[in-house]
């Protein structure tokens, strides 16, 4: 035993050492931004990636930490350490809209200043003096009902504007995807000569979404499109369609540009991909905590844009490069 | 401790039990005076000596800890509770729900609190009745009551995963300490009952030996049973800090600290063939998870350190544990 003591303290001997020899940190006065997304995705490290760059530019630190799951009790702990390094600014995709309310006015109280991306918590009407969370300064996003209408536009356009269509969703009550499908709906009444169906309700179960297609199909033989409102929505569609022998003549467009949908537009699987932009997300948070930390007024609301990719198009390097990545 | 202990050569025994015993806590003060240093040497600053700071990792701790402590009775009977993560979740729901539908009052919580106990009760109860009396591998067991409280947590929370509760003396007793004291409480219930009661003293005697427990004339089936409701009680605490803290409940609540509760107990010197085992050594357990992932965090270190270094100690534990198993075995 005498042999572990000393590993042991020789190991913390040479961690100290280690300290004391490394070079200290000067006393900059950059500003600190801490980046919080809410799970490990290509989503969100691309996001990442459009931080760093503004970083870069603005000569921020930038602290980025990542849950490994989509849940409140792995973010929140994490949330916690960042809290406790006092950044300057934090940028979070909460992953509950009420549970998260209480840990970021906690970072709020401690005089850090909250930027949501992606995501918000409470209704996501920031500054308004309304309300227990109104407290983060402002709120990044892709504006999700301008995408429904924007996949409206482009379904119509691909079925040549006639024939029944329907939204192939994840459930209700989740504010992103109502707010494609509630897009998606309002722009398809311009179109008298497109039937708009039931929208089905898959519970993030491709299996159950291309389930639907057989179902629908059934009932309604001249099933013109379907939209997709999220990955798994969009992947299930699809392989509804190929099983039932109709690739090509139903027209499948899904929301997100996730690896390897490439592959999926080019082997005619999806018609048409709906991309979000992660990377101007993260972009946008960290010029917005630039600003912020140097005294300037930032709005309380910045919607981000999309990029339409089909088969035409997706080679194109200026398309391509909106494929999130790991 | 006592059961299997007694039959060891009084050399190796003395040396082991040393190791043993002791090694948990000199990792913790290692870990915490080399983040102490580094953060000192690094950004200036106090690692631990903080109030927010030190909070925090209670908090972080604490969440694990409420399964860990049930898991502990559990792993020293050589079993394993797989359901406890799903069952913190069902309670989180159903603390939520029960307290909606009793009203608003303080009485409401109450309902809603014994609401929550009993409707776990279930669990726990079903988990003993296979194990201890339909001779089900605990494992298999209890991994399916993982599927059935899963189900019936989503389920209760009906159409969405959450349920939002804006109660005034829930959110009491979610704020601050509040929660961190409410661990202690039943952390030093669980550590007397196990150290220092003749339920304690079966609970090791069943995992050192179940067969010579039965003959020394105790009910074993019975007392695993209680065991496992005891640590389907555990989880529903852990449930209702838990709709505390958030103001809702969660059916995915407790998804993420099973694994962190198993490797509580097991860092914390228990053994997984049964009969040792500490209450405390599982305290220490959880906060050595605690700080590594705050410590790692703070330093501003690649998150996925965190799951490489919590799984190394992990390793490192379960290997001496072996090696006692081993020179216990005489070989």
């Amino acid at each position: 035993m005498s042999s572990r003591r000393t590993v042991l303290f020789s190991l913390a001997a040479f961690a100290l050492s280690a300290l004391i020899s490394g070079p200290a940190v000067a006393e900059t006065k950059k500003p600190v931004v801490a980046l919080l997304p809410g799970v490990v995705d290509p989503f969100y490290f691309t996001m990442h990636r459009g931080a760093q760059q503004a970083a870069k530019e603005e000569g921020v630190e930038l602290l980025f930490q990542i849950p490994k799951a989509w849940n409140t009790a792995e973010q929140v702990p994490i949330l916690k350490a960042l809290i406790a390094k006092r950044p300057d600014v934090l940028l979070v995709s909460p992953v509950d809209k009420q549970q998260l309310v209480r840990p970021l006015k906690e970072a709020a109280d401690a005089g850090i200043k909250v930027i949501t991306i992606d995501t918000y918590i409470g209704e996501g009407k920031y500054q308004t003096g309304k309300g227990s969370a109104d407290f983060p300064i402002s709120y990044i996003a892709s504006d999700n009902a301008e995408g429904g209408r924007i996949a409206a536009r482009a379904l119509a356009k691909a079925i040549g504007g006639k024939g029944a269509v329907y939204c192939e969703n994840n459930k209700p009550g989740i504010s992103s995807t109502d707010q494609r499908l509630q897009g998606f709906l309002e722009e398809l009444k311009k179109y008298p000569t497109i039937k708009v169906l039931e929208t089905q309700y898959n519970e993030d179960d491709a299996n159950k979404a291309a389930a639907h297609v057989a179902a629908v199909l059934a009932r309604t033989p001249d099933l013109a499109g379907i939209f997709g409102v999220n990955t798994f929505s969009g992947k299930g569609a699809a392989e509804g369609v190929r099983k039932a022998g109709k690739a090509g003549q139903i027209k499948v467009v899904v929301f997100d540009a996730i690896p390897g949908i490439d592959q999926d537009l080019k082997s005619g699987l999806v018609d048409i991909a709906i991309a979000q932009q992660p990377a101007d997300m993260g972009y946008w948070g960290v010029k917005f905590a630039a600003d912020l930390v140097r005294g300037k007024k930032i709005p309380a609301w910045k919607g981000t844009g999309f990029v339409v990719m089909d088969k035409t198009n997706i080679d194109q390097p200026d398309v391509r490069k909106f494929i999130y990545s790991n | 401790m006592t059961a299997t202990t007694a039959t060891l050569p009084p050399e190796p025994l003395d040396r082991l039990a040393w190791i043993g015993r002791v090694w948990p806590w000199l990792f913790l003060l290692a870990l915490i005076t080399f983040f102490e240093a580094w953060s000192q040497a690094r950004i200036g600053r106090t690692f631990i000596f903080n109030g927010y700071n030190l909070q925090a990792i209670l908090l972080a701790a604490s969440a694990p800890l409420m399964l860990a402590i049930g898991q502990t009775f559990v792993i020293i009977t050589a079993g394993i509770d797989l359901s406890v993560g799903f069952v913190m979740g069902l309670a989180a729901v159903i603390l939520a729900q029960a307290t909606l539908a009793a009203g608003d009052s303080n009485a409401a919580l109450a309902i809603g609190v014994g609401v929550t106990f009993l409707v776990c009760l279930i669990p726990g109860w079903i988990n003993g009745v296979l194990i201890a009396r339909l001779g089900v591998p605990a494992f298999i067991g209890t991994l399916g009551m993982y599927g059935v409280a899963r189900g019936a947590g989503f389920l209760s929370a009906g159409s969405g995963m959450t349920v939002s509760i804006d109660h005034e003396g829930l959110a009491w007793l979610g704020d601050g300490w509040t929660p961190i004291i409410v661990t202690v409480v039943f952390l030093l219930g669980a550590h007397i009952v196990l150290s220092f009661t003749r339920f304690g003293q079966y609970t090791y005697a069943i995992g050192g030996n179940p067969q010579s427990a039965l003959r020394a004339g105790i009910n074993v089936k019975r007392h695993l049973t209680i065991i496992y409701i005891l640590s389907a009680l555990f989880a529903a605490v852990g449930g209702i800090l838990y709709t505390a803290r958030y103001s809702a409940g969660a059916a995915n609540a407790g998804e993420s600290m099973l694994l962190d509760s198993i490797a509580a107990v097991v860092i914390g010197g228990a053994s997984l063939f049964g009969g040792t085992g500490k209450v405390i050594g599982t305290l220490i357990g959880a906060l050595i998870i605690a700080v590594i992932q705050f410590g790692l965090i703070f330093l501003d270190v690649n998150a996925f350190w965190q799951f490489i270094a919590v799984g190394v100690v992990i390793i490192v534990s379960v290997l001496i544990d072996q090696y006692k198993e081993k020179l216990a075995s005489g070989k």
